[in-house]
């Protein structure tokens, strides 16, 4: 117990962020700052489309080699993406299905947020469906998204959505009326069958 | 590593299950275009939200936990503490379980839920960030308890409950209350604004029908009267218990049953009370001497500010 209240999220946290890169569009250097992906199975990373707009993108590993990676898959209306990119050498994330956790589990987000590396936010799970009516997201709220009570800011996008073992429930891809929206992970494993 | 893990676990749980037992208490109440609020079923057939939220006072229907949509009426709504009562069939739900907010101290775990929708309830995550005695606030309310948290209240928030780890509920938060903070009205304001609404649908507040300012008295005065300073009456407002008491605009009351007033919080206090039709011995200093005046306190005219 005592050990939980000081450690808290801090040993879930260090094994996610091993498997969280900073990704940019195009060739870059190793100071490409942008959005966070995923290393989410052998050589593909998971990241938001819209912070790879390119055929190309650069993903900074955890530590600190800069790669190039390609665009393979892309969905905007979804808002997700996957890069492959075989010299990365990454540890994969493990992935986990949000809908079985209730509204007030525990969760966290690991990404870049304005260029800080890695950083965590700790909040708690709202729901798993399409957005309330009356919270505006032109058309797109009838889809299902991850919603939870968590900071996000630019930057986080494409970084995971994790529960309290640290397993990624959810691709972070927005914030709408203050929540954040991340893509559920079954729709990312939906979104990368066929690719191996 | 692995009992790190199962603690947290544990807590994420706890967490969880405190949101599903408020939650099993909770409506969304749709009151307003788009946006549904939140309410609390806080006695049987008793749904309790904040007054703010409520846009129109006909065909209101609340969401059930179970998807049900049910009609309700209104049974009252205050402005001053930001509460309104409604009523909905008996039995419709569980009703809160309720928890002691003296018990909260900073720091402590705290959720806030809402109902928006057929769905579960959803939750926001923080800690309590200050705790404190009575206060009014900015609309005119008294509220018995300070209770500031560092949660996000999202829209659709307003009206839902401040829930504890183990789900007991301390209170309505409120959006609008003090501004930017999140601040929930304790269980002993909602209790206390609940039964007036209730009884008569509306929170009666004691009127005296003068408009005053906080003067202080001349010194030769205060060194005579053994006091410093009072309120200055402005103007009397036709057929209201002031101009019937026959005060004038000019006199200055310093003190009221007995106890010294010389700021608008003590008048406010002697009039946010069980008062109406009671008799108040006022004393006046009129032209320099001291005069006691009785004064029957009515009630503040509805839609009075």
């Amino acid at each position: 117990m005592t050990t939980m209240s000081a450690a808290f999220l801090s040993g879930p946290a260090e094994r996610l962020r091993a498997s969280v890169v900073g990704i940019a569009n195009g060739r870059r250097g190793r100071r490409a700052a942008g959005g966070a992906a995923i290393a989410w199975s052998g050589d593909l990373f998971v990241t938001s489309a819209h912070v790879v707009t390119a055929s190309h993108a650069t993903i900074v590993t955890p530590d600190g080699r800069a790669v190039l990676g390609e665009v393979v898959r892309r969905d905007a209306e979804r808002d997700i993406a996957v890069v492959r990119a075989p010299e990365a050498g990454v540890p994969a994330a493990v992935a986990s299905d949000p809908y079985a956790l209730r509204s007030g589990s525990l969760i966290f987000a690991v990404g870049h947020p304005f260029g800080v590396r890695d950083a965590v936010s700790v909040g708690v799970l709202q729901a798993v469906s399409p957005l309330p009516r009356g919270y505006g997201l032109n058309g797109k709220g009838s889809l299902v998204w991850v919603q939870a009570d968590v900071r996000l800011a630019p930057g986080n996008s494409g970084g995971p959505l994790a529960d309290a073992q640290g397993r990624v429930i959810g691709v972070a891809a927005m914030v709408v009326s203050g929540v954040a929206l991340a893509v559920p992970a079954p729709d990312v494993e939906r979104f990368l069958s066929g690719l191996t | 590593m692995t009992d790190d893990r199962t603690t947290l676990a544990m807590l994420s749980e706890q967490l969880a299950d405190a949101a599903a037992t408020a939650g099993a208490a909770l409506v969304a109440v749709h009151a307003r275009p788009r946006l549904p609020s939140t309410g609390v079923h806080w006695k049987d057939g008793v749904v309790v939200t904040t007054e703010a939220t409520i846009r129109r006072e006909d065909d209101i229907k609340v969401t059930l936990p179970d998807g049900r949509h049910i009609p309700a009426t209104l049974a009252g709504r205050d402005r001053g503490t930001d509460l309104a009562v409604l009523r909905i069939a008996s039995g419709s739900l569980p009703v809160a379980t309720l928890g002691d907010p003296a018990t909260l101290r900073p720091g402590h775990l705290v959720l806030a839920l809402a109902r928006l929708d057929a769905g579960g309830p959803r939750a926001a995550f923080g800690a309590v960030s200050a705790t404190g005695g009575k206060w009014r606030c900015w609309k005119g309310g008294e509220i018995d308890s300070w209770l500031q948290s560092d949660l996000d209240i999202y829209p659709g928030f307003g009206g839902g409950p401040l829930v504890d780890a183990t789900g007991r509920i301390h209170g309505v938060n409120s959006g609008g209350l003090s501004r930017a903070l999140a601040t929930t009205i304790p269980v002993a304001t909602v209790n206390r604004v609940m039964t007036q609404l209730l009884e008569r649908g509306y929170v009666a507040r004691g009127w005296i029908g003068a408009a005053m300012q906080a003067v202080r008295l001349d010194p030769a005065t205060q060194q005579r009267l053994k006091r410093e300073g009072g309120l200055l009456l402005l103007s009397v407002e036709p057929d209201a218990p002031a101009s019937r008491a026959e005060l004038l605009v000019g006199d200055i009351v310093v003190a009221i049953d007995g106890k010294d007033v010389d700021g608008f919080d003590q008048l406010l206090d002697m009039l946010g009370g069980d008062v109406v039709g009671k008799k108040l011995k006022l004393e006046v200093v009129r032209a320099g001497q001291p005069v006691s005046v009785d004064v029957v306190i009515d009630q503040r005219p509805r839609g009075a500010r």
